[in-house]
């Protein structure tokens, strides 16, 4: 069992450079936590998640399709060349990254996706390296390797022959940590936001959510799309040309359910054209309907719509607000 | 990756975040930062499209001179040769004062410092000006008047300390969507909100008092609420005596304003007003939050004013959760202000017509014989120009084809120029008319600063190089001076003109891109120990005494009639912004609303057998404009409503060219029109 | 979990999201807005596709959009596409002329299941653009004559000037395979019209049909679904014997962008053909 210092993370990373194109936690400029190479800014494993969307390593705000030079033929857009080593997702990122991987691959597999995300490595930071001290769940699995903080050092444990491969590479000054009474901790971490997400998600199937309780929340958005461009389980695109000089670029950009032309059709026609209904719609789908068509709720409790939202309508405020009001035992 | 710390181009809130870039020298998308004070993981809609249209293929990339008619590739020598040898020419045969100069609050402050500079130093005139015209001129001159300042006066975060905030002409949560979303969040904790606009506008949702008087009755409502606020002995007597003069006046003023008085100008009833003195009267820290729809009129500085004199009257000023604080539209509308790119003053609000204001410039410049006579405006050097009296306009940065009132005008003015130059990053329709076309690189692709609303002075970074042969601003305009012989405007990089501007300008005094590397600093800041002022005027306002300048109402220019029975009103909307030249070329922004509309209410469209969607034609005495009708309660009945954004429905060609006497805003706000179905 | 590296790294021709360029062999005009494109696939391919399933039409520089396929998979060689000009794409569309290209993905979606219906009696409801999608089944009809019941063609357009595929129309009417009903909403002043005039709902009740071994497929206008549906159920038809092809905004057509959902369903993937009852009970269906 390696046990290794922040210093000695570093080293190792430095020492996989050539062989990976790095998305590790950084500092940037005015202190702002990002995922990014080693020469972006200080490396910086404390402080729990990164603000902003972790699966916007495989899913860019905006990424080429392809390009097209005038009557040449189609060039579709070509994988990097080496494969991409993220380190620094929590937990929950990798439960969102699990999801989107069995999105983007059923039915049609979704090609520019997993141009990224083939042959990648996840690495999952947790344990006691949270914000202000606090704890970060243990992944156990679902990512290739995770390095578990014990508070001065960081364990690691692979979890795939990728993982072990690379945890292989990794110089620990020490061999030893007490794996079992950090997992311990991460099994006692409550689990109320899980309840209190599960419960609205059983009353919004249950149709105990009355319409104007929708009104109400979408009064409070602006449409800022902020939601949606954090949640690393939002997937929703635009596709859009440009032509540059007889070149023609066909690009995809993140799009949101937050905004009235998301649905509307040329016609006019708007399936989706209240607020209301938009509002209910991103709460719907990770709560609601995705439940019906995966079987599982589509939201991990990562916390960053919650962060994001200007006018707190993030899914946990609004779930809690579901329970206290429309739950039976609240309910007089 | 790389990822550059920099702030938003659209409005005057200020947002900050990084703009992601790629090694192919494109921007991919933004990050938001964790840590601004305002902008602190959040950004709106615009925000996070802020980067789409720098890539866009559009960009002007190489310089262009018209030739017989038509417009030509040029080299930048030939184009900068060729505009100095024009202007020079123009210059020597009518007169310093027949060139205009166009800076722009989309620019740098260091850029529009550098455009009043040549202007004053290298060709001598005061004709200088830029787009605040259009929007809060009648804030910098009211302002200035009653509190010797015309800027916000406290800061963003005061929202969240307000107990009652006072929203009127601004529909907030579209034009400064995260000052917007501070006030929605003050509400759920409990602070109350009054607003006074006549659209149904989001925030009206949350108010406890919905005041929708009619468009240009501002100053009948606000002498009415203070007559009750007299009336009933709610003024802030302890403030009135001790901060400042001219109390008789304004209580011999308003004495006529009664509740019943004003409710017959402004539509609202007598209750209403008595309900909103006494709540604004009496709640510990009450705010004002206003914007174009005060300052936008014929009688606009006599809004402002009145808004200082409520405040003034109540004492909400000089601490945090209080004040005036006027919304300036556009990212930098405050900087250039700041930087004196205006026709009265140099930066910092150093009046041109005083002499020993003119000798420190002339020193600090080399410089002899600075003119000392007001220069032109935006909107009456246009009035000029029709008029042949102005010969030559150069643009930076700036649209007026589609943003000042009256388009055919406009036309007619630019028509008649001998020499235009437009300094664009887009060919905007005013470039069609130049003779000089100058590739300009964006806010992503160079540095500098831009001052936001609450006068925080902030650092614009460059992500990428520009595109093809376009250069920063400043790097022109510094070539074109040093083509005009003048050796002081050469520097390395903008950090060394704002020294300059900081030794020169003593609300900057204490600004250095060192101080504001991650934070931004708000002025006054005098010298470099200085931490910013949030609250300005706390202890003493900063002409001395607060000065209450008491105003009648006066109607507008062009009231609705017979033959035109609808009251045009026109502004923004959420997705774009001003002439739309960046956000109708960002996919998302251009998606949400791609084609011009004009708001009518449900029942004047069904009254006119109007349905949603349709176009139909709005008309003025100026002209006629097809727009797809949206039919909605959200308006009142009488009123019609449009955007300027839309090149193929433009609404200033509509708008009167009516202007407030001192300020020089167009009345934006009302004008007199009809609408029709189209069969 | 990490995803198993791809050996072949460049399997660049398969793309999800690359169109093939198809020929234009033939352009006529259904109405003033309307035009029908006969398309062939390089080297003499088939499209492959089923009654019903759209295709994602691009024009390099503008995008791309969803045309149902208007043409019967029967009729080999080529396919056809109804198009209506309603914006920016579809009037570059109609722009085009014979021998120009267009880039095509799909065919994408669900598709009218032939199979289930054989034996069955069909009602063939369509409104508006509707008819473009059902022509394919109707023709599909056509070409199987005997594998299916009696079957009718019911169509309903605004105007007589917006009636599309006046000349198949009329052979159909002509033809003992159906018994065709056309109507429309109104004649405006100074239009010969002698057919029949009123909403598409009219036409329904006076329809001598067997219910039970009926299946009724109703393609047209979001508004037309609720009342078209009504009147079939007024007539013992049941929910899980109607179908539906609805539209949305839609981007990928492969269920990835999110433009077109349908609470959890997709248009692209789960449709847009749907037995109604599957929808009935979802919010924003129809
Ligand atoms: C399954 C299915 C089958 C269909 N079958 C048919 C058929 O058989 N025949 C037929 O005629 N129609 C059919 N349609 C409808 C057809 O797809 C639409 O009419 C078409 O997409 C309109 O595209 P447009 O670009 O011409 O219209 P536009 O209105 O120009 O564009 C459509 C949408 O694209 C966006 N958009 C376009 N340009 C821009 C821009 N510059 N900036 C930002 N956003 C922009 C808008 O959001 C708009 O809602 C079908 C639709 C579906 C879903
Ligand atoms: S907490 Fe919010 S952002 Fe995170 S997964 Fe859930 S819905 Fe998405
Ligand atoms: S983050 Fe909040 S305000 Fe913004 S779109 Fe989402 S719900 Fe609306
Ligand atoms: S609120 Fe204003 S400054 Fe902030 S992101 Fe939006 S447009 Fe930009
Ligand atoms: S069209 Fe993209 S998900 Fe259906």
């Amino acid at each position: 069992m390696k046990s290794l210092t922040i210093t000695e993370i570093e080293q190792f990373l430095k020492s996989v450079e050539p062989e990976f194109d790095l998305r590790v936690p950084i500092r940037l400029h005015d202190g702002t936590r990002s995922l990014g190479g080693l020469n972006e800014g200080p490396l910086s494993l404390m402080g729990g998640k990164i603000p902003l969307k972790p699966t916007s390593v495989f899913f860019p705000q905006t990424e080429r399709v392809f390009t097209r030079e005038s009557d040449g033929e189609i060039k579709m857009e070509k994988p990097g060349e080496k494969p991409i080593l993220v380190v620094g997702y929590t937990a929950e990122d990798a439960d969102c990254l699990e999801f989107i991987d069995k999105f983007f691959s059923e039915n049609f597999r979704d090609d520019l996706y997993f141009q990224k995300r083939d042959g990648s490595v996840i690495m999952v930071v947790s344990g006691k390296c949270g914000p202000d001290g606090g704890f970060l769940k243990i992944a156990g699995g679902k990512c290739d390797l995770e390095l578990i903080c014990d508070g001065e050092r960081f364990i690691a444990q692979a979890y795939t022959e990728k993982g072990r491969q690379l945890e292989k590479k990794m110089k620990a000054s020490k061999e030893v940590g007490d794996i079992d009474s950090l997992k311990k901790m991460s099994d006692e971490l409550p689990d109320d936001d899980l309840k209190t997400i599960q419960k609205a998600s059983e009353l919004i199937l249950a149709e105990k959510v009355p319409d104007a309780f929708w009104v109400e929340i979408g009064d409070r958005c602006i449409a800022c799309t902020s939601c949606n461009y954090a949640c690393p389980t939002c997937t929703c695109f635009e596709v859009y040309d440009r032509v540059h000089d007889g070149t023609t670029v066909r690009e995809r950009m993140w799009d949101s359910c937050q905004l009235d032309g998301f649905m509307r059709e040329a016609s006019g026609h708007n399936p989706m054209g209240t607020e209301d209904i938009r509002t209910r719609r991103r709460i719907h789908h990770k709560l609601a309907a995705d439940v019906t068509r995966w079987g599982h709720l589509t939201c991990y409790l990562c916390g960053r719509c919650d962060d994001a939202c200007p006018t707190n309508i993030g899914i946990k405020s609004v779930s809690r607000m579901i329970v206290e009001r429309y739950s039976q035992a609240n309910e007089k | 990756m790389k990822k550059t710390l920099t702030t938003c181009p659209y409005c005057g809130t200020g947002c900050m975040y990084y703009l992601v870039s790629d090694e192919n020298n494109k921007i991919t998308g933004i990050e938001p930062t964790a840590n601004h004070p305002v902008s602190k993981n959040w950004v709106c809609v615009k925000g996070w499209n802020s980067f789409h249209f720098v890539n866009h293929p559009d960009r002007l990339k190489v310089p262009q001179i018209r030739k017989n008619g038509k417009m030509e590739q040029a080299t930048w020598n030939e184009a900068l040769d060729h505009v100095i040898a024009r202007l020079r020419e123009i210059r020597d045969k009518y007169g310093n004062d027949s060139i205009m100069f166009f800076s722009s609050a989309k620019t740098t402050n260091e850029e529009n410092y550098l455009m009043m500079k040549l202007a004053r130093a290298v060709f001598k005139t005061n004709n200088v000006d830029h787009c605040a015209r259009l929007c809060h001129a009648s804030t910098v001159v009211g302002l200035a008047t009653t509190f010797g300042s015309g800027a916000m006066t406290n800061s963003i975060s005061c929202v969240d300390e307000a107990d009652l905030i006072f929203v009127t002409g601004s529909n907030t949560t579209e034009q400064h969507p995260l000052i917007g979303t501070r006030i929605l969040n003050a509400v759920q904790k409990g602070a109350k909100l009054i607003v006074a606009d006549n659209r149904k506008i989001r925030l009206a949702r949350h108010a406890v008092l919905h005041l929708k008087h009619k468009n240009g009755t501002d100053v009948a409502l606000a002498n009415a609420m203070m007559n009750v606020i007299i009336g009933e002995g709610l003024e802030d007597k302890e403030f009135v005596a001790n901060r400042t003069e001219n109390y008789e006046n304004l209580k011999k003023t308003v004495e006529k304003y009664t509740p019943e008085y004003a409710a017959e100008i402004t539509g609202l009833k007598p209750e209403e007003i008595i309900e909103a003195a006494r709540m604004f009267a009496k709640a510990k820290k009450a705010m004002i939050i206003y914007s174009m729809g005060i300052t936008q009129h014929s009688h606009g500085v006599d809004n402002v004013k009145s808004m200082a004199n409520l405040v003034m009257l109540t004492g909400n000023l000089g601490k945090p959760g209080t004040g005036v604080n006027p919304l300036r539209g556009q990212n930098n509308v405050q900087g250039a202000c700041d930087m004196g790119a205006l026709p009265n003053v140099y930066s910092g609000y150093q009046k041109v017509t005083e002499e020993n204001i003119r000798a420190r410039f002339e020193k600090a410049w080399g410089v002899e014989n600075l003119p000392s006579n007001v220069g032109y405006t935006v909107t009456t050097a246009i009035n000029a120009a029709a008029e042949g009296k102005l010969k030559a306009i150069y643009i930076m940065g700036e649209n007026p084809m589609m943003s000042d009132p009256d388009q055919n005008h406009v036309r007619e003015a630019l028509e008649k120029l001998e020499f235009l130059v437009v300094q664009d990053i887009f060919p905007t329709p005013t470039a069609k008319f130049a003779h000089v076309v100058l590739p300009a690189s964006s806010y992503a692709e160079k540095d500098g600063t831009f001052t936001s609303t609450e006068r925080r002075v902030q650092r614009v970074r460059k992500a990428i190089d520009p595109p093809g042969q376009s250069r920063s601003d400043w790097e022109i305009l510094c070539d074109v001076a040093e083509r005009m012989g003048y050796k002081q405007m050469k520097y390395k990089n903008p950090g060394e003109i704002m020294d300059e501007i900081a030794s020169v300008t003593p609300i900057y005094g204490g600004i250095s891109f060192d101080r504001i590397d991650q934070l931004g600093l708000q002025w006054p800041c005098p010298d470099k120990n200085h931490p910013g002022t949030p609250v300005l005027h706390v202890g003493k306002f900063t002409r001395g005494l607060g000065l209450f300048c008491a105003v009648e109402y006066k109607p507008s220019m062009e009231l609705p009639d017979k033959e035109y029975p609808f009251c045009l009103s026109t502004g923004r909307c959420y997705f774009h912004f001003h002439t739309g030249t960046m956000t109708r070329r960002s996919r998302i922004l251009d998606r949400e609303e791609r084609f011009p509309f004009v708001e009518i209410n449900t029942s004047d469209a069904k009254n006119l057998g109007i349905r949603n969607r349709e176009y139909i034609m709005v008309a003025t005495r100026r002209g006629e404009v097809k727009a797809m009708a949206r039919v909605t309660d959200g308006i009142v009945p009488g009123v019609i409503f449009m955007t300027f954004h839309f090149e193929e429905g433009p609404a200033n060609l509509l708008t009167i060219n009516a202007l407030d006497p001192e300020a020089k805003i167009p009345e934006y706000k009302v004008c007199a029109a009809k609408v029709r179905k189209i069969s | 979990m990490a995803v198993e590296t791809k050996t072949e790294k460049d399997k660049d021709s398969a793309s999800l999201y690359r169109p093939v360029f198809c020929r234009i062999v033939r352009i006529s005009d259904l109405t003033p807005t309307e035009k029908l494109f006969r398309i062939e696939m390089p080297e003499g391919r088939d499209l492959n596709q089923k009654p019903g399933q759209f295709v994602q039409v691009s024009i390099l520089g503008l995008g791309e959009a969803p045309i149902s396929v208007s043409s019967s998979p029967t009729r080999r060689g080529y396919f056809e596409l109804g198009v209506r000009n309603a914006g920016a794409l579809t009037n570059a569309l109609h722009q085009l002329k014979v021998g120009d290209e267009v880039g095509i993905r799909g065919p994408f979606g669900t598709f009218f299941d032939v199979e289930k219906f054989k034996g069955k009696d069909m009602l063939l409801i369509s409104g508006g653009c509707g008819l473009a999608p059902m022509r394919s089944l109707i023709q599909y009809c056509e070409d199987r004559r005997g594998e299916f019941g009696k079957t009718f063609v019911i169509y309903g357009a605004k105007a007589p000037a917006d009636v599309l595929y006046k000349d198949e129309l009329e052979i159909w009417q002509g033809s003992d395979i159906f018994e065709t009903h056309v109507t429309v909403d109104n004649i405006p002043q100074g239009t010969c019209y002698d057919g029949h005039v009123g909403l598409i709902t009219t036409l329904i009740p006076p329809l001598e049909i067997e219910p039970e071994k009926s299946i009724a497929v109703v393609v047209g206008p979001p508004v037309m679904y609720r009342f078209v549906i009504m009147e079939l159920k007024k007539k013992g038809i049941r929910e899980e014997q109607i179908v539906v092809s609805l539209e949305r905004y839609m981007k990928c057509g492969v269920g990835k962008c999110g433009h077109c959902t349908i609470e959890h369903l997709y248009c692209c993937l789960d449709g847009p053909v749907f037995w109604f009852n599957e929808i009935s009970n979802l919010r924003g269906a129809i």
